[in-house]
């Protein structure tokens, strides 16, 4: 019976030109939505190779400052921005601490347009409230990109959807499901494999859509063969768990409108609501602390500490005797009494600033705890960390960021107290940063989704288990 | 027998228990959207109030301290939530709150509340302007998709026939039993939104009439979608087909389009980045006037000038101090490069906002997006208003102190402290959003094409739909 239907079924897909329709869909939808994703990844590499020319370029520039001043030549600029002096070094010098694109980087473009890829770290500066958010016009945060996660979680169900939502119900509208019932099959088993073959045809379009298109773009996935197998294996278990849907409504529900209503509430439940929900539940519960306020403690405490700096650069040299000025003439000036009051905010700044990272991570746990009511929220978080564009990666970046600048700093400090000038030898020890993106993609959301999709399966068969045998055939 | 068919129509609706359902399900879904955001609006007003008099009592508290050296310590400008962001939250979640205004330096707006979010944000919120938009339109479709082709499937095409009625009733009569549930609903949530806002303590802002303009604007775009709800019944042979279009339009206006726009601006009209844009603004500071250096060449040129119109031959003997004079020089110079620069973004986004509008084309639903934002001042447009005023403060509040310090002091003087009560004086910064008016007037290319949708759809419905 499974041979006659594949045949069957085949052929009324190809007669009623579904396949072409949909390869005609997938190729375009696919085309498009990775054109773009790789359109943005050139965008941000190229961003980022000119940042680092840049500093190459200004590096030369002190490289010669640096020699002329040596050599006792007089030189166009100020003596204040001396590149001698550690902390003309420390502030207009600074480094790039750059987030590299990971291979697949086009699929989502996640919070990539959100954030920042580089930042360059200087000592100087009172905003102690880092800010990573990108320019970016705020409609296009709004309305979101067309990326290949969009077409995948958004899209691809409600093509099933248009696939699947009257296998059985159309049988009976039009008659053929009383020749059917002649037939030596149960019905849940057909119904199950007209929609597997469904599966089948879908799942073998779309992997080779997605190749072709990657080729096409001039991208070779077999280079990242694990990342494509784990890119694959979520988009069929994603097909799958719809699937599995169309499976339980077409046994449960009936007519064909009525069928095609359930399935789409189900996607409006599903990829519109769960996980606008679960994001309000969590930002209302764990509210990470007004960012306004924060900026308020933030500036009672530079009040503090700027109107007692004296004392305060006093007690910190006294009990940090190795930054006591070393040299003969004793002579302080704006940078000591800088570092240190900027050292003494940050320092008082911290918990406030760590109640804030607590808040979110708070809130994070609480998606990661309910993120499985919604198989569209697991697809859509696991692409975006096939990516390495999802929140976790750009916290990653922001806290190496942070932990840089802190080096950063800390490398001008000895050099400021000591009164001592930069040479050109000490160009190689400036402190270099290195992104370290998160490992691995976790084979658990695959494995979620797979579960959710056996579960509905099972509800469909119980469902059927419990209606009147008769109701099947004629109308409901 | 336009009342006729309106009544058959209302009544099978309610008697049809899909229909029930959904307007059940989308009441209660209002119901939520709308408490979670009045808490929300309530909520982040009493953090806007508290931080502004609390920045305020900083800046006033400051002691004595030369006039530049409060110019680099500088201050916030908040940008406070307005009353209709309760039913349109617009770009609000993605926009910055608060600016620092300083010496030298134009800010950002930083610290957007979806960053502070997890990734899930980006998936939106369950918010009024969610169901207007979004579920709304897919109401329309689903009482509507069947209104003409159940009379061919039901076999009453051929009764009504013989009744002698002309298509212009009869499609009447239907649009007419269409728009009423949605017009009730539309009705009766800007009636409570428009109650709850009347009532609450600070609706300084809040006018009925913005209201009553966006509920307009809400109506004409549902009277958009029921005739292209109508016009697709009455072209599909089955009622399957027409729901499918239906929902394809629904895709294409809802999804598709703003995203594409969205990816087709950014390639077309892109952004600098962050640190770009900052790059390209030194650039241009350094060209001029800086008014910490006296060896810049336009420094020393201005010295030239200002000895030569005072008649005097050295900077000490002028009658303010040169220090004050050079320095607001300075910042008139920085304040002109970063005109410049944000007039770039603003063109940039000028040319982004074409791409909108052209792929309105395909879509009302942009038109409709981008005029609800606008009159709940949750829009980009307002967000520039806003960044704009905070600059005109940040220019003006430069001149205040560099003046003081010109004019209270002699050349070379930098050891000088202002009074302890001098910064009081300092004007509060107090920000209007847009009027109504000026809204409008901005927006008439979205009027327009949204009223271009209005007449378009109408006279294919009245072309096309025959009884036959």
């Amino acid at each position: 019976m499974l041979k006659y239907n594949f045949k069957y079924e085949l052929k009324q897909l190809l007669r009623s030109r579904w396949i072409q329709l949909l390869s005609a869909l997938l190729l375009s939808l696919f085309g498009f939505a990775t054109y773009n994703g790789l359109e943005k990844v050139d965008e941000r590499n190229k961003a980022i190779a000119t940042a680092q020319g840049n500093v190459l370029k200004n590096d030369e520039r002190m490289m010669k400052l640096l020699d002329s001043l040596d050599r006792g030549l007089e030189v166009s600029i100020p003596s204040w921005r001396y590149p001698t002096n550690p902390m003309e070094i420390g502030n207009n010098y600074p480094r790039v601490a750059a987030m590299p694109t990971e291979p697949f980087a086009f699929v989502a473009t996640g919070q990539s347009d959100m954030f920042t890829h580089y930042k360059k770290p200087e000592v100087y500066g009172f905003s102690f409230i880092e800010d990573f958010t990108e320019m970016t016009s705020p409609v296009q945060l709004l309305f979101g990109s067309f990326d290949l996660a969009f077409v995948i979680v958004y899209l691809l169900p409600l093509l099933i959807i248009a696939f699947s939502y009257n296998v059985l119900s159309a049988e009976r509208e039009s008659g053929s499901l009383r020749l059917l019932g002649a037939q030596p099959i149960r019905i849940e088993t057909w119904v199950l494999q007209k929609l597997g073959l469904r599966l089948l045809w879908l799942s073998l379009l779309v992997i080779a859509t997605l190749l072709l298109v990657l080729l096409v773009l001039g991208i070779n996935p077999f280079n990242n063969l694990n990342t494509l197998l784990g890119l694959i294996s979520l988009v069929l278990v994603y097909e799958l768990f719809w699937f599995a849907l169309a499976f339980l409504i077409n046994l449960w529900v009936g007519q064909s409108a009525k069928n095609a209503m359930a399935l789409l509430g189900l996607w409006i439940v599903f990829v519109l609501l769960v996980p606008s929900v679960i994001n309000q539940m969590g930002s209302t519960l764990y509210a990470t602390p007004s960012r306004v306020l924060m900026i308020n403690e933030m500036r009672d405490t530079q009040a503090d500490v700027l109107k007692n700096v004296d004392e305060i650069l006093n007690n910190f040299l006294r009990d940090h005797p190795e930054y006591a000025v070393n040299d003969t003439t004793l002579q302080r000036n704006y940078w000591h009494n800088f570092m240190v009051a900027q050292k003494v905010i940050r320092e008082e700044l911290q918990p406030v600033l760590d109640n804030h990272d607590q808040q979110l991570k708070k809130q994070q746990d609480w998606v990661a705890q309910f993120k499985w009511i919604s198989p569209a929220v697991i697809t859509q978080e696991a692409l975006n960390q096939m990516a390495g564009t999802s929140s976790r990666d750009y916290e990653n970046f922001r806290q190496q960021v942070l932990d840089f600048s802190e080096e950063w700093r800390n490398h001008f400090m000895p050099m400021v107290y000591n009164n001592a000038d930069f040479t050109m030898e000490d160009l190689e020890n400036l402190p270099q940063f290195e992104y370290m993106p998160l490992k691995g993609t976790p084979i658990s959301a695959p494995l979620t989704v797979l579960g959710f999709s056996l579960f509905v399966y099972l509800l469909g068969v119980f469902v059927y288990g419990r209606k009147s045998k008769d109701s099947i055939l004629t109308t409901v | 027998m336009i009342a006729k068919t309106f009544l058959k129509e209302t009544k099978q609706l309610l008697r049809d228990g899909r229909v029930r359902i959904a307007m059940i399900m989308v009441f209660s879904l209002l119901g939520i959207a709308v408490w979670i955001s009045t808490r929300q609006y309530q909520n982040v007003n009493e953090q806007y109030a508290m931080a502004k008099t609390a920045e305020r009592a900083i800046w006033d508290s400051q002691g004595e301290k030369n006039p530049h050296s409060a110019a680099h310590y500088g201050t916030y400008a908040f940008k406070p939530k307005y009353p209709l962001s309760l039913i349109d939250q617009g770009v609000d979640k993605y926009a910055g709150t608060s600016i620092f205004l300083e010496a030298h330096n134009r800010n950002e707006a930083q610290f957007s509340a979806a960053a502070d979010q997890t990734g899930l944000a980006r998936f939106g919120d369950l918010t009024p302007d969610f169901i207007l938009l979004f579920i709304i339109p897919l109401l329309i479709i689903l009482l509507g998709y069947n209104s003409f082709t159940k009379e061919r499937e039901m076999g009453t095409l051929t009764l009504l026939k013989s009744q002698g009625i002309s298509s212009f009733k009869w499609i009447w009569g239907k649009w007419l039993a269409l728009i009423t549930p949605i017009f009730s609903i539309t009705f009766v949530l800007f009636l409570i939104a428009g109650l709850v806002l009347s009532n609450l303590k600070d609706f300084g802002v809040f006018n009925w009439n913005t209201i009553i303009v966006m509920f307009l604007v809400y109506i004409v775009f549902y009277a958009v979608f029921i005739n292209i709800v109508l016009v697709i019944s009455a072209r599909a042979k089955k009622s399957g087909i027409s729901l499918v279009l239906g929902l394809g339009v629904w895709i294409v206006a809802c999804l598709l389009a703003p995203k594409m726009a969205t990816n087709i601006a950014q390639v077309k009209h892109p952004y600098p980045t962050a640190q770009e844009f900052a790059e390209a603004v030194q650039e241009d500071k350094d060209k001029g006037l800086d008014g910490h250096n006296p060896w810049n060449e336009e420094a020393q040129e201005l010295e030239r000038a200002v000895l030569a119109e005072y008649g005097v031959d050295s900077l000490s003997q002028l009658p303010f101090n040169f220090d004050g004079y050079i320095m607001q020089k300075g910042e008139e110079h920085q304040a002109e490069v970063y005109f410049k620069h944000y007039n770039y973004l603003k063109k940039q986004y000028g040319k982004q906002t074409q791409v909108y509008q052209t792929l309105a084309v395909l879509s009302p639903f942009l038109p409709t997006r981008f005029l609800s934002m606008s009159l709940a001042n949750t829009d980009y447009g307002t967000h520039w208003h806003f960044n704009d005023a905070a600059e005109k403060y940040r220019i003006a509040t430069q001149k205040f102190l560099n003046d003081h310090f010109a004019e209270s002091t002699e050349y070379g003087d930098w050891g000088w402290k202002a009074d302890a009560s001098y910064w009081k004086e300092l004007p509060q910064f107090d920000y209007d959003p847009p009027t109504l008016a000026s809204t409008l007037s901005q927006n008439t290319s979205n009027v327009a094409l949204l009223g271009g949708w209005f007449v378009l759809s109408f006279g294919l419905l009245f072309l096309t739909v025959k009884i036959k």
